[in-house]
């Protein structure tokens, strides 16, 4: 077997990066083609209803397809050799919500200068960005910013409590910024950092009785006592939920006590209970979760409206555009899943579920390879922010769980959810691609050697002509 | 610039469009997994799947929420509520609740009683028979919900419950095809439509019930009340009456009425029971327990004394006598005379104070209230003798007085009765013995052909029954009729209730002797 002509694991020329990364090259394209269709769904069901043709309209799949182009191309000439699947899988449902956001008609294509436009395609630079940033191994720095991310969450909560505006019993940021969405950035790096620095003390329960470090968990305790304190002041219960989950993942990934998930768990009964006796507004989303037809005009409105239009859905939908989500209130963010429902049927929602699944399963596949505890737990923590976020949106929307007022993330209209999600991607990305070459030579050399891997290896030469030759012909 | 897109054509297009939608998503799919391994991160140390656990549990999660959604998403006629909620607040055209075709109530026959029938791109649900049969079919409507079997049916009608694997292939396919107009499913009854109508036209203008049942299986052939409303209009104006002529009560299964001389039937069979032969004592100046009480007389008394003459009593009697005369006077010393524990040993026996269900689902239950029955002191000897003639702290509804009828009629065993045709007779409890049973139909035989209601004996049947005249607060007495036919081999129990209608002999009997025949002639009676 030769291993001659076959892409290396870590490229250092141009055209060993083109080839490494074909597979994500051949995905996005079957992603741009799947989506393209999808905006031929909408943009065709405007026309049957009447609507004048503008080259404008085709501005979404355009800016889409730069999007994909330009990320890939970015990606080849950094010779990054990161994971791929995550990618595709993101693009994917990217792709997706793109195309529900303009059939929601949240994407405002008469105005140049709308914030709107732009956001997607900031937010894949922003992406990318990061990623280059901080790839090579480079993510480790970050560690040493422990207090910085720290001071840095408590400041995001604080400042939206200074100049965001009340509305419904809940804090909201002006227009399109809702700082705290940072929050699920920068605690995640605060506890990485903290669990990685303070890994054994944490994982020290005593001998015979086991008991929780109180020594080593109380900085930690008063930096999340206080976090916990302004997110319930501006009543975000949906990012506390995420926060107190990851925090828990976290802690339990870190110091492999089991132990941290017994405490989480009285601590979220009792809290829960408390929660539910101090907030009305959360008195009436449980009312509306368990009896929906008490008062289905009021309370439960949304919710039912919601599943109506799942219910009318069916299995294969009444096709992307031909629906009516504009009964269901604010179904651009927190209801997209039910449009989703509505227009693509029960089919369109369990594939946005697997393909969710399969980002998860790469958020924690490479946390799994991942030699570096700081990585693997930076990995682990934006995988259980992204998953409990998706979780708590779907159930919500599904009447599963309580609804909790958040947005889906990558799909649903929400600028600051949208470029945070894509800031967690570049992180993952660029923990994907492991520790700086010197470190990493000897791994390398270990793994190429490796006997087992030969059969994949004999089919690769064989699949990499024609995709070259494709890629070429485009 | 328009973009010529014929909207005909386009419905063609947008299927196909989103087929390749689905397909080009289901190809990303399977190339995402078949490159998965040429994707590997080499650069990475070797997995050691130290996280496959978690990662299973995550499916697992959202396994169960897709689970959870496919019940509203795909099997939403499951859930009427829901389905109301549709009806009445959705505006998507398309959405296929507007255009359910939920099945028809039929009768024994196959007549529809409620059907269902679409008009502007909407369902209505018509009551051919107005109020007739509405205190059993019940009412169904987006606004105010729905009663009867109409609510307690509700999934069967939708289509939701599927008991044959045609029915699972039915919902399946609908699901997969994505009907929109979901056929549901038919519900045949136990009720005969002519029995009722001819029930309703007897009772004329007076408020009352009847019900007519078999004895043997339970099945229910007539459950009328009166007054009652019309499903076909309902407002909110309808939930405002109250009163004794509140049209939404079902004076058959709920209505509580004193049963008055009825109840002898079941004071007779508790003294058969405890082995009573002899006689008692009937004098026309009645029996009382204490003078500081009101005597308790017969009937003779009273309209002796209007016509000015003088009536002597029945003097020495036995049971049968006194049970096809109706002496109040005899009664009443047999039941204070086995007192309290006896009394109400017979009453809890014979299901006194229960709700006796005769269909039910998930969605709700239709049921039956026996009667009222307070317990009162074992010192009150005056109560129980007034309990022993029907009269006092004791209520009943006709259906129950029916039941207690049917279970004379079929030795003593009571059949629990049901509405629906498919579903199984089960026995209900053994009330009395077959042998009191036997000797407890004779004498209410010996009703109608000599006693109280000699006026309905009638050569093309022999009826079997008990008269009541019950005197109530509200006025005059209600008029009461409980028996069954033919006396030999009984098929049929009836009890007629006619609110104020005066003596049972001459009010009730003659309308349970009509129902009776037409069933007879119908074949109901062989």
């Amino acid at each position: 077997m030769s291993v001659k002509g076959k892409a290396p694991s870590r490229p250092t020329t141009l055209s060993e990066a083109w080839a490494l990364r074909w597979p994500e090259r051949h995905l996005l394209t079957i992603c741009a083609l799947a989506i393209s269709l999808g905006f031929m769904m909408v943009l065709g069901s405007g026309y049957a209803e009447g609507q004048p043709f503008k080259v404008m309209d085709l501005a979404p799949f355009a800016i889409y397809g730069a999007c994909l182009a330009v990320m890939h191309i970015t990606l080849v000439a950094a010779r990054f050799h990161g994971d791929q699947i995550l990618l595709s899988s993101l693009a994917f449902l990217a792709g997706f919500g793109l195309l529900a956001q303009y059939r929601m008609g949240t994407l405002d294509l008469s105005d140049p200068t709308s914030a709107s436009l732009y956001l997607f395609p900031g937010s894949i630079a922003l992406m990318l960005a990061v990623c280059l940033a901080l790839m090579r191994g480079r993510y480790e720095r970050l560690k040493d910013g422990l207090w910085i991310w720290a001071g840095l969450s408590l400041l995001l909560v604080a400042a939206l409590l200074a100049l965001g505006q009340r509305y419904r019993g809940g804090v909201y940021g002006a227009g399109l910024i809702t700082p705290t969405e940072f929050l699920k950035v920068t605690v995640v790096l605060f506890l990485a950092s903290f669990v990685d620095r303070n890994a054994k003390p944490l994982a020290n329960w005593g001998k015979g009785f086991p008991r929780p470090p109180l020594k080593a968990l109380l900085p930690l305790g008063v930096f999340w006592a206080g976090l916990t304190a302004l997110l319930l002041l501006q009543r975000d219960l949906g990012m506390f939920v995420i926060l107190s989950v990851t925090l828990l993942v976290m802690l339990l990934v870190g110091t492999q006590r089991l132990g941290y998930m017994v405490l989480g768990g009285l601590a979220a009964t009792a809290a829960g209970y408390l929660m539910l006796s101090l907030f009305s507004h959360g008195q009436r989303r449980i009312q509306a979760w368990l009896m929906p037809f008490e008062d289905p005009t009021g309370n439960s409105w949304q919710i039912l409206q919601g599943l109506t239009g799942m219910y009318s859905g069916g299995l294969w939908g009444e096709g992307f555009g031909e629906g009516n989500p504009e009964y269901t209130p604010i179904a651009q963010s927190d209801f997209i899943y039910s449009v989703i429902g509505e227009e693509l049927g029960f089919v369109g929602c369990t594939l946005i579920v697997i393909f969710f699944l399969i980002f998860f399963s790469r958020g924690l596949g490479i946390a799994d390879q991942t030699r570096s505890n700081f990585g693997r737990l930076v990995c682990i923590g934006l995988t259980t922010v992204l998953a409990t976020q998706t979780f708590l949106n779907l159930g919500g929307v599904t009447k599963f769980i309580p609804l909790t007022g958040i947005t889906l993330p990558f799909i649903s209209h929400g600028g600051s959810s949208l470029v945070t999600s894509f800031i967690s991607l570049g992180l993952l990305l660029a923990i994907s691609e492991g520790p700086a070459k010197t470190q990493g030579a000897g791994t390398r050399k270990k793994t190429a050697t490796r006997p087992e891997s030969g059969d994949t290896k004999q089919k690769r030469p064989a699949s990499k002509k024609k995709p070259t030759a494709k890629a070429k012909a485009e | 610039m328009t973009l010529p897109l014929d909207p005909s054509l386009w419905s063609a297009v947008r299927l196909v469009l989103h087929v390749a939608f689905f397909l080009a998503v289901f190809f990303l799919l399977k190339e995402l997994v078949g490159l998965r391994d040429l994707a590997r991160l080499r650069n990475l140390p070797k997995p050691k799947g130290r996280f496959r656990v978690a990662f299973v549990l995550l499916t697992l999660l959202f396994g169960g929420l897709l689970i959870y959604q496919a019940t509203w998403q795909l099997t939403g006629v499951y859930r009427p509520e829901f389905i109301s909620f549709m009806q009445l607040h959705d505006r998507r055209g398309f959405n296929p609740a507007h255009r359910i075709q939920r099945g028809r109530i039929l009768d024994r026959k196959g007549e529809a009683l409620a059907y269902t029938r679409e008009r502007n791109g909407q369902v209505e649900r018509i009551y051919p028979d107005g109020p007739i049969f509405a205190p059993v079919v019940g009412y169904t409507q987006p606004r105010f919900g729905a009663t009867g079997m109409e609510a307690v049916a509700s999934v069967h009608l939708n289509g939701g419950e599927p008991t044959s694997l045609d029915d699972w292939g039915e919902l399946g396919r609908q699901i997969v095809a994505g009907d929109k107009r979901p056929k549901g499913k038919d519900l045949v009854l136990t009720l005969d439509a002519e029995l009722q109508r001819l029930a309703i036209e007897r009772l004329g203008d007076n408020r009352g019930a009847v019900v007519l049942l078999s004895p043997q299986d339970g099945a229910v052939r007539v459950l009328a009340s009166q007054p009652a409303y019309d499903p076909n209009h309902i407002d909110s104006a309808l939930f405002l009456k109250r009163g004794p002529s509140a049209p939404l009560l079902n004076r058959a299964t709920q209505g509580l009425y004193p049963p008055g001389s009825t109840f002898k039937i079941a004071v007779a069979a508790m003294a058969i029971e405890q082995g009573f032969q002899g006689t008692l004592d009937c004098p026309a100046e009645g029996f009382t327990t204490s003078s500081a009480y009101r005597r308790i007389r017969d009937h003779e008394y009273y309209s002796a004394r209007q016509h000015g003459e003088v009536w002597r009593g029945y003097g020495r009697i036995g049971l049968a006598k006194a049970f096809s005369k109706s002496s109040n006077v005899f009664f009443a010393q047999l039941g204070a005379g086995y007192g309290h524990d006896t009394f109400y040993a017979m009453t809890d026996r014979m299901l006194l104070n229960r709700n006796i269900t005769l269909h039910e689902t998930p969605y709700g239950r239709f049921s039956l209230r026996t009667g009222e029955l307070a317990r009162i002191a074992d010192s009150d000897k005056y109560g129980l003798a007034q309990l022993s003639i029907g009269q006092g702290r004791i209520l009943v509804t006709p259906a129950y007085m029916a039941l207690l009828a049917a279970s004379v009629a079929n030795q003593g065993i009571a059949v629990r009765p049901r509405l629906i045709d498919a579903a199984s007779s089960a026995p209900l409890g053994r009330f009395m013995s077959a042998a009191t049973a036997r000797q407890l139909a004779s004498m209410m035989r010996s009703v109608v052909t000599e006693g109280t209601a000699r006026g309905i004996n009638d050569p093309r049947l022999a009826i079997s029954g008990k008269t009541g005249t019950a005197e109530n607060p509200q006025g005059d007495p209600h008029s009461w009729f409980v028996g069954f036919a033919p006396a030999e081999r009984p098929q049929l129990a009836v009890a007629v209730l006619v609110e104020q209608g005066g003596y049972g002999s001459a009010v009730a009997a003659p309308i349970a002797r009509d129902l009776l025949i037409r069933a007879q002639e119908m074949g109901l009676i062989r």
